[in-house]
């Protein structure tokens, strides 16, 4: 119940945020385009005080495991600077100019922005319905621009790597690679019924791939939970594969599996290469490798 | 008081809801993703969540205006004019999966290379849509 509190909260700052700040007058965001005309300064003011407190949540976000609710927090940043980003955020720019509306104000505006504030949130939920099929329109004109495969595979060893999220299209590819074993570290609570477990076992298994479910709950991972994902390392005939919302849980699973073996810099620096923050749990990774360290004597 | 003053505190607002909605959500605050992941129905897996955000930007904006008066948008009343560009600000923010909240406020925040160049790319497109339909064709 808490998340929805906080998500009420969020929403209605940001409301608040865009009301005191004058982004809803849509001569503020005309105006700070407008570098001809009569050039108003107050979106960069806006801007740099929205990124100052969020940059302050980043690096707050970045020494956790988790939120502050114990859900999973966002995965690091995707690299790819694609045809989509760029064609897409021209578009959006050329709308936003228009009208002087972006997203946020124009939801906001239903409260008071009046007919014409909902005839523009009406044509930019239109604007989104088309959008997938402009998305498949810009791949067939320049199938080299768009991205060739959505996959990222991670690997933090020769015979393990972690990855966000996959569907059943990605297997191919997974298998493609060489990895002979997929693991599904996530809950099918948290996720489409096409993606659970069943399907992508189904999916995988009829490529051949071994298929293994660990489902670790964010902030609640358990001994049994690395026990289990070793024992599937050890059962595997290749590398292995695997996956949870954005990777981390895949790498926390990894790391605590290997204290011990390798020093808890090492565990900790791999992961580190693709983002994933694992000095939160320094702590517990040393102490797991001074207690196989104990049971050898 | 100076309106950059407004705009700064009004800021400050805005990255806090953020902040909220990353620490304690574990979420990105993108508008444009919030509700097109609903309309394209990707996010149902959440959508209780993205409702319940939606509802609080709605509801406070509305419930600050009523106790403060109306806030004038000086949105065009070029009818065809708002429905272009909300068709351009749906499609565009939908295919560079973001807009000025998640790319901007977000993304730049966490010094990401994709909502830096987005933002580049909307604010010199922008700049451009402005300079010709506002000083060469004169229509808004």
């Amino acid at each position: 119940m808490q998340r929805y509190g906080f998500a009420l909260l969020s929403g209605g700052l940001f409301g608040a945020g865009l009301l005191t700040s004058g982004m809803t007058d849509t001569r503020k965001v005309q105006g700070w385009l407008d570098v001809f005309g009569d050039w108003d300064p107050t979106l960069a003011f806006v801007m740099g005080g929205a990124i100052l407190p969020m940059a302050v949540a980043w690096r707050l976000a970045a020494q956790r495991r988790d939120s502050y609710l114990g859900l999973d927090l966002p995965g690091p940043p995707k690299r790819e600077v694609s045809a989509h980003l760029v064609i897409g955020s021209v578009i959006f720019g050329m709308g936003w100019a228009l009208a002087g509306l972006c997203p946020g104000p124009a939801i906001a505006s239903i409260s008071y922005g009046g007919v014409g504030g909902a005839v523009f949130l009406l044509a930019m939920l239109a604007g989104m319905v088309v959008a997938p099929r402009v998305r498949d329109r810009i791949d067939q004109a320049a199938p080299a621009a768009s991205p060739r495969s959505k996959m990222d595979i991670r690997a933090l060893t020769p015979t393990y790597a972690v990855s966000p999220q996959i569907d059943p299209s990605d297997l191919p590819a997974i298998k493609a690679a060489g990895y002979t074993t997929v693991i599904d570290n996530r809950p099918d609570g948290e996720i489409p019924a096409h993606l659970h477990t069943q399907q992508m076992k189904a999916a995988a298994e009829a490529l051949g791939l071994k298929f293994v479910a660990n489902p670790v709950i964010g902030g609640a991972l358990s001994m049994d939970n690395v026990r289990l994902q070793a024992q599937a390392m050890a059962e595997a005939s290749g590398p292995v594969f695997a996956y949870c919302a954005s990777g981390n849980r895949c790498s926390v699973v990894w790391a605590l599996m290997n204290a011990g073996e390798r020093s808890a810099d090492d565990l900790i620096r791999t992961p580190a290469k693709y983002g994933y923050n694992l000095e939160p749990i320094r702590a517990q990774i040393e102490a797991l490798a001074a207690e196989a360290e104990a049971s050898k004597d | 008081m100076h309106d950059w003053i407004w705009g700064f505190v009004g800021g400050l607002m805005i990255g806090g809801a953020a902040a909220v909605f990353l620490l304690f959500n574990g979420r990105i605050m993108g508008a444009s993703g919030i509700i097109g992941e609903l309309v394209d129905r990707s996010g149902l897996a959440n959508w209780a969540e993205r409702v319940v955000f939606l509802a609080g930007l709605i509801a406070v904006p509305y419930l600050l205006t009523l106790a403060f008066g109306g806030a004038e948008t000086h949105l065009t009343g070029n009818w065809l004019v708002i429905v272009i560009a909300g068709i351009l600000v749906g499609v565009g923010s939908r295919l560079a999966n973001g807009c000025t909240s998640g790319h901007g406020v977000c993304g730049i925040s966490r010094l990401s290379l994709r909502g830096i160049v987005a933002t580049v790319f909307y604010i010199v497109a922008g700049g451009v849509t402005m300079a010709v339909m506002r000083h060469l064709i004169g229509v808004i």
